[in-house]
Parts: C-alpha cells; sequence; structure tokens
C-alpha cells in the first residue's frame, strides 16, 4: 500500500526537478522561507495598519487558495501535462493498467498531495514566520504554542481546499451541468451572505477560527470539511471528464484580416485565441487581474491614511507594473517551443510575439490607470503612466531573459527566482522611498527603457543559443 | 539534397549520434531504420536545425543548415516525433496558422485539399486538443506539405494512422517522388520501410552500420528484417544461434 503512495512522492519529485532542476527546485522551500522570514521583519509596521486576526486571515485564505490550486493542477491540469510530458503519463492517469482501483489510487494522490506540499509550502512559511517573530515584537504570534498551532490550522486550511477542489472536479467528471448548478448556488449563497455582510463571515473558516478561539467544535467542522469531501469524491470516482468536442468558426482569419499586414498579426491572433478559449478566459483578466487590483487599491489607500508620505497613486502604478507582467505568464503557458521548432521560426520570434500581445494586453491597466489619475489628481497621470510603462516593460524584460517562454515553471527554480528578487526588489524599494519625495522622481525611471532593451536583447540572443528542451 | 559527413552529437557520456557520413540524392526516398532510442531523431533534430551538432557538417538544399537553419526550414517541410498543434486553435486554423508563418498568399485552397484528402469533415472546426492522436498525426502532415516542399523530413510517418490513411499516405509519397520530391523518414517499423523506401540506412547506437538501395543484391538475397536483426543482433553480441532459437520460441509461443 505505502508503495505507491512512496512512488507518487518520487514521482512528483522528480516531475518537479526535472522541470525545474534538480538543485534549482531543492531550494525553492529555502527561498519561501527566506522570503517569509524577511518579509515577516516589518510585521511591526503592518501591525499598525491591521489587527494580528486580519494577518490570520490573509495566511489562511492564502493556503486555502494554494490547496485549491495544487488540487486544480494535479486533477484538472492533464492538458498541462499533456504539452508539457508528451505521451507520458502519472501514476494516477494509469489506474486502467495497475491492478489497484481507482480508489485506492486517488486516495494515496490526496494523501501525496498533502505530504508533499505541507514540506514544500507550509513547513518553511510558519518556519520563516516563526524565525522573524524571534527578531521583531510580533505580539500573538511570537509564543511557541501558537507557531504549533498555526502550522496546523495552516495545513488545515490547505487541506480544506484540495478537498474542495477534489470534490468539484468529482461532480464535473459526472456532469459539467450539476458543477455549474452547484456553482450557481453557491454564488446565489455568497450573494445571501454579503446582503447581511459583517467581518464576522469572513472568520467563520473553521481553521482560522480554531486558530484564534482553539474550540473542540472547530476542529470537529475543520474535520468534516476535509473529509467528507474526499471522501464522497472517492466513493463516487471518475476520472474521465466529459469531453464536448466544440466546434468554432474561423476566428483566426478574421483577426488576422483585423490585424493586417501587421508584422506578429497570426501570432497575437493565435494568442488572443489561446486567452479567450482556455480555462478562465476573459474570467481570468477579470479573477487574476481585476479584482485583485482593487484589493491593492484598497490596501494602499489604507496605507495612504496610516503613512501619509506615501502616494497612493505612485504607488499603485508601481503595483500595476509588477502585476502586469503576470499576463507574460498567461500567454506563455500553453506553449512550449519545441511545437513550433520545425518550423522557420527562432525563439526571439516567439518570445517577440508574445511580448506583442503583451503590450496589446498592457493597455487593459492603462486604461485603469488613466481613468484613475484623471478622477483623483490630474497632476500624477504623466508620472503614474511613466512609471507604470517603465516597470512593466523592465519587468517583463528581466522575466524575458531569466525565463524565456517558460515563467511558469522556470522560476520555479530556486537560483532563477533569487536572480529574479534581486534584479526588481531593489528597484521597487528604490521606487517606494523616492515616491515620498513627490510624484516627478518617478520620471528617473525613463532611464529603465534603454536598460529594459539591452536586456531584451540579451534575453533574445540567450533563448537563440539555446537547444529547445524537448519534454 | 542532403549532404552529411562525420556528424556527431553528444550528451555527456552519450553518444547520440556518432561519425554518421550520408547523401541522400534528389528523388530518393530515403528510411532510416533503428531500434529506439538509436539515434533517428536526433539525426532528424540535426538535421532540421533544431539541435546543433557536436561536430560534423551537413547540408540541405545545399544550405549550411549551421549558418543558416530558418531558411532550411524555410523550404523543407518536417513532421515531428511528436504531433503537438497549439491546444486551443482548431485544425482549420492551425492550417492557417502555419500558411501565415511561411508567408504563404492564397492558401485557403491548399488547406481544402488536404482536409479533402484526410477526409476531416466536420473535425476541421475541433480545436487541436480535442482531435485524436491519429487525426493530430493527419494535421501535422498536412502542414508539413502544405507549400509544396521538395524535401520533407518525417520521423515516424504512420504512427497513429488507421490501415486506410496509412496506404494513403504511403501512395501519397510514392507519387510525390515519383513526381521529383524527396523524402527522409526514420521508422523502426521495417514493413514501412521495405514498402515505399528506395534506400535505407540502419543506424544502431549512434552509428550508421549500413547504407544502400533496397535493390541492392546484398539486401536482395534476404528478407529485410532478418537482415536487420542479423546486423543490430551482431553488435548486440548476440549470435545467429540466440536470434534463431529466440524465433522459434516465438513461434511456439504463437
Amino acid at each position: 500500500m505505502f508503495d505507491i503512495f512512496k512512488s507518487m512522492i518520487k514521482e512528483e519529485w522528480r516531475m518537479h526537478s526535472s522541470l525545474f532542476g534538480h538543485s534549482g527546485f531543492a531550494l525553492f522551500p529555502v527561498f519561501i522561507f527566506l522570503f517569509t522570514f524577511f518579509v515577516s521583519l516589518v510585521l511591526p509596521v503592518f501591525r499598525e495598519i491591521v489587527t494580528d486576526a486580519q494577518i490570520a486571515l490573509g495566511m489562511h485564505y492564502i493556503f486555502l487558495l494554494v490547496g485549491g490550486m495544487v488540487g486544480a493542477f494535479g486533477l484538472l491540469g492533464r492538458e498541462f501535462m499533456n504539452r508539457r510530458f508528451g505521451q507520458a503519463s502519472l501514476i494516477a492517469y494509469s489506474s486502467r493498467v495497475l491492478p489497484v482501483s481507482e480508489r485506492f489510487i486517488f486516495a494515496n494522490f490526496l494523501g501525496k498531495d498533502v505530504v508533499y506540499y505541507f514540506i514544500l509550502y507550509i513547513l518553511p512559511f510558519v518556519a520563516g514566520f516563526a524565525l522573524a517573530a524571534k527578531f521583531v515584537p510580533a505580539g500573538n504570534f511570537g509564543a511557541s504554542a501558537t507557531l504549533l498551532t498555526l502550522l496546523l490550522t495552516l495545513s488545515i486550511s490547505f487541506m480544506i481546499g484540495i478537498s474542495a477542489i477534489f470534490f468539484l472536479s468529482t461532480v464535473y467528471a459526472h456532469s459539467g451541468k450539476i458543477l455549474l448548478l452547484c456553482l450557481l448556488a453557491a454564488s446565489l449563497l455568497l450573494l445571501h451572505i454579503s446582503g447581511n455582510f459583517n467581518q464576522g463571515t469572513l472568520y467563520s473558516l473553521p481553521s482560522l477560527s480554531f486558530f484564534l478561539v482553539p474550540s473542540e467544535n472547530q476542529l470537529l467542522l475543520s474535520g468534516v470539511l476535509i473529509l467528507v469531501p474526499s471522501a464522497l469524491s472517492l466513493i463516487f470516482l471518475k476520472i474521465d471528464f466529459p469531453q464536448a468536442q466544440k466546434s468554432f468558426s474561423n476566428s483566426f482569419s478574421k483577426l488576422c484580416r483585423y490585424l493586417g499586414s501587421y508584422r506578429y498579426a497570426a501570432f497575437v491572433a493565435k494568442d488572443s485565441l489561446d486567452l479567450k478559449r482556455s480555462e478562465g478566459g476573459l474570467g481570468k483578466l477579470i479573477f487574476s487581474f481585476v479584482l485583485p487590483l482593487l484589493l491593492v487599491w484598497t490596501l494602499l489607500s489604507a496605507l495612504g491614511k496610516v503613512i501619509p508620505a506615501l502616494s497612493t497613486l505612485t504607488l499603485f502604478a508601481l503595483v500595476l507594473g509588477v502585476l502586469s507582467s503576470s499576463m507574460y505568464n498567461w500567454l506563455t503557458e500553453y506553449d512550449i517551443f519545441s511545437s513550433y521548432a520545425f518550423l522557420p521560426l527562432k525563439a526571439s520570434d516567439m518570445i517577440k510575439s508574445k511580448l506583442n500581445s503583451y503590450l496589446i494586453l498592457n493597455l487593459v491597466p492603462l486604461v485603469i490607470l488613466t481613468l484613475l489619475a484623471l478622477k483623483k489628481d490630474p497632476m500624477f497621470l504623466i508620472p503614474s503612466l511613466t512609471l507604470f510603462l517603465t516597470i512593466s516593460l523592465y519587468m517583463v524584460s528581466v522575466l524575458v531573459y531569466l525565463t524565456g517562454l517558460s515563467p511558469s515553471i522556470n522560476l520555479y527554480n530556486g537560483k532563477i527566482f533569487a536572480l529574479y528578487m534581486l534584479s526588481v526588489m531593489p528597484l521597487l524599494m528604490l521606487n517606494i522611498i523616492l515616491s515620498m519625495f513627490g510624484p516627478y522622481y518617478a520620471l528617473m525611471d525613463l532611464l529603465l527603457i534603454p536598460v529594459a532593451l539591452y536586456i531584451l536583447g540579451k534575453g533574445f540572443r540567450k533563448w537563440d543559443r539555446n537547444e529547445c528542451r524537448c519534454f | 539534397m542532403i549532404e552529411v559527413k562525420g556528424l556527431s552529437k553528444f550528451y555527456r557520456q552519450t553518444k547520440a549520434v556518432d561519425g554518421v557520413d550520408l547523401s541522400i540524392r534528389k528523388g530518393e526516398l530515403f528510411g532510416l531504420l533503428g531500434p529506439n532510442g538509436s539515434g533517428k531523431t536526433t539525426m532528424i533534430k540535426m538535421l532540421t536545425g533544431q539541435i546543433k551538432p557536436t561536430s560534423g557538417t551537413l547540408k540541405v538544399h545545399g544550405i549550411n543548415v549551421l549558418e543558416d537553419p530558418l531558411r532550411v526550414r524555410e523550404l523543407i517541410g518536417v513532421i515531428p516525433e511528436q504531433e503537438t498543434p497549439p491546444s486551443f486553435l482548431t485544425a482549420e486554423e492551425y492550417l492557417y496558422f502555419v500558411a501565415k508563418v511561411r508567408k504563404m498568399e492564397h492558401y485557403e485552397e491548399a488547406c481544402e485539399k488536404w482536409f479533402e484528402f484526410f477526409d476531416f469533415g466536420d473535425q476541421k472546426t475541433s480545436l487541436c486538443k480535442d482531435l485524436s492522436r491519429g487525426t493530430r498525426q493527419k494535421l501535422m502532415f498536412a502542414q508539413a506539405f502544405l507549400h509544396e516542399p521538395e524535401l520533407a523530413i518525417i520521423d515516424e510517418p504512420l504512427i497513429n494512422l488507421d490501415p486506410v490513411m496509412q496506404r494513403k499516405v504511403k501512395d501519397f509519397l510514392r507519387g510525390y517522388v515519383k513526381n521529383g520530391g524527396t523524402v527522409f523518414i526514420s521508422t523502426h517499423i521495417l514493413e514501412i520501410a521495405k514498402e515505399i523506401c528506395t534506400s535505407i540506412g540502419i543506424i544502431y547506437r549512434g552509428k550508421l552500420v549500413y547504407t544502400g538501395r533496397l535493390d541492392d543484391p546484398e539486401l536482395q538475397d534476404k528478407n529485410l528484417e532478418e537482415f536487420f536483426l542479423e546486423l543490430v543482433g551482431k553488435r548486440k553480441g548476440i549470435s545467429k544461434d540466440i536470434l534463431e532459437e529466440s524465433q522459434k520460441g516465438i513461434s511456439a509461443l504463437a
């Protein structure tokens, strides 16, 4: 019984280390530890703005989300896996050729995810936080018992996230329509709750409640939220998802006609269809970009009240530049160069085409920032736009140089992640400090344009020299 | 059409391709045969400029592949080992995309011709990710010949295709060569080579251990399978007796 579990752990490790490099991936938990440690050192500043309970709330919801993401990738990410690994498959998807039941294999799959990601994410996160608590006044978080409870409750949050997604994926495997009804019911429930919304609602996540006020009931409820969806999913397990073959009219030609003789017309048309037809589509833009921006604006507005020297609009432009660079990940998510290597194309052609699509996508944040600046203070318009555009360009140039066409994979390599952080963090810190001296200091960021172009040029040459890794 | 001299590709300790000399003339249908992992795909990737050799020279269409791989890929058609068209384009959109990348004009008719040839029907409006592997292989075949290249390089041409389509593809390749085209295929399925190739090469552990025409007197006396097993078996250190014994064993099992 234990053999399958061990093999799955080995498989997960080898999958990651083959993608990100052995030592590179082994360093990843170390970087999570260091990152959490350094971020937690500014805990006293945060505690001026938010309460301990609000910090705990953020942590528990982050791990709930991480659990959901890990579960979604493991269970629904077959398309991504197929593109990366071709015909190779994971043990979880090979149950038909093994003399054990699918239930048994998937129970092991869940157990593996919990243990593996506990070591990879949760343990280094809490360790980094615990170490920082020794150096700065950490209030309620300083006590050893609290930190141990945090380790337990963050793990519970993570497991609730995984089991919820496991349950939803099982419902989806039986019927997409039932899943849609479930989501509709959940939305109605949320709407009802938000009608009578009070802050307490957010604190009803059992793992968080247990952390704040330990009680048997909350622990029991957490257990129910983990075990019941998992058990139901295992009982009604179905591993094949409904594959309704959809037909599409030729939108590619229409888009190409619209883009005319533009050099990268075919690629931009393809990228826009990828975004539209892949999981998420327009929802990706709303949930992964616009909603986080709203949250950032709210937080920065609160921060501006506590530290009046900070300019909310300038800081928002800075964060917008950083967040926009994540759009490059969306554009490269479903492509690997080996799918194009046999055509008369260089890796740099592909990167340039992605950058063209990136520039077009950047129009969304550009419009948001322009409207916001015009509404808040038109004096800030030019400096904010300069800051946003130069930071976005610089961030994407670093991303291109370090990760090429696979940012979502290469950034998991510890060394690359460290280089990325070292390349961007000092610049961001400098900009935060400069923003305190007035908006026009942002114009200094124009100096980033030649730097970014130089880095891009180096990146193109680097990835052209690099032989494509065909997984 | 293809001139290769002293071609090698080493990955650390592994000699994927080791000192290969090869010359393929216009109008040939050349089959590179070899067991799994013998270096066939590495050869194809070097010929198409996807990876650089450790040493040696190679010319395709008279162009030095190392100096101008893009020009080579412009002129030739390639079907790679794995059929991986972009997931979220339909079959039709993918062919249009390839035509645009190849800067073709008036490609709609050529695309339609291939959809008819492979009997795509409604499937041309399905997303590539939803197509069966056989259909994806057909799509890759169509993209390789869309611009009517003079040379096509194909890794395992008939894999995943049903017998009807296999027959169609074989007939097409024969006709294509008859009309002056050149084809380089790699395969480990000897029957394919026997049926359609005009000349073959046998690669084993990165070394080209045999090249010759299929009407070579050395091959005329034996069947290709025996010849291949003998050649590879010898190098694997397996004696003829053992091969015969194993064949007897297989017959007994059957």
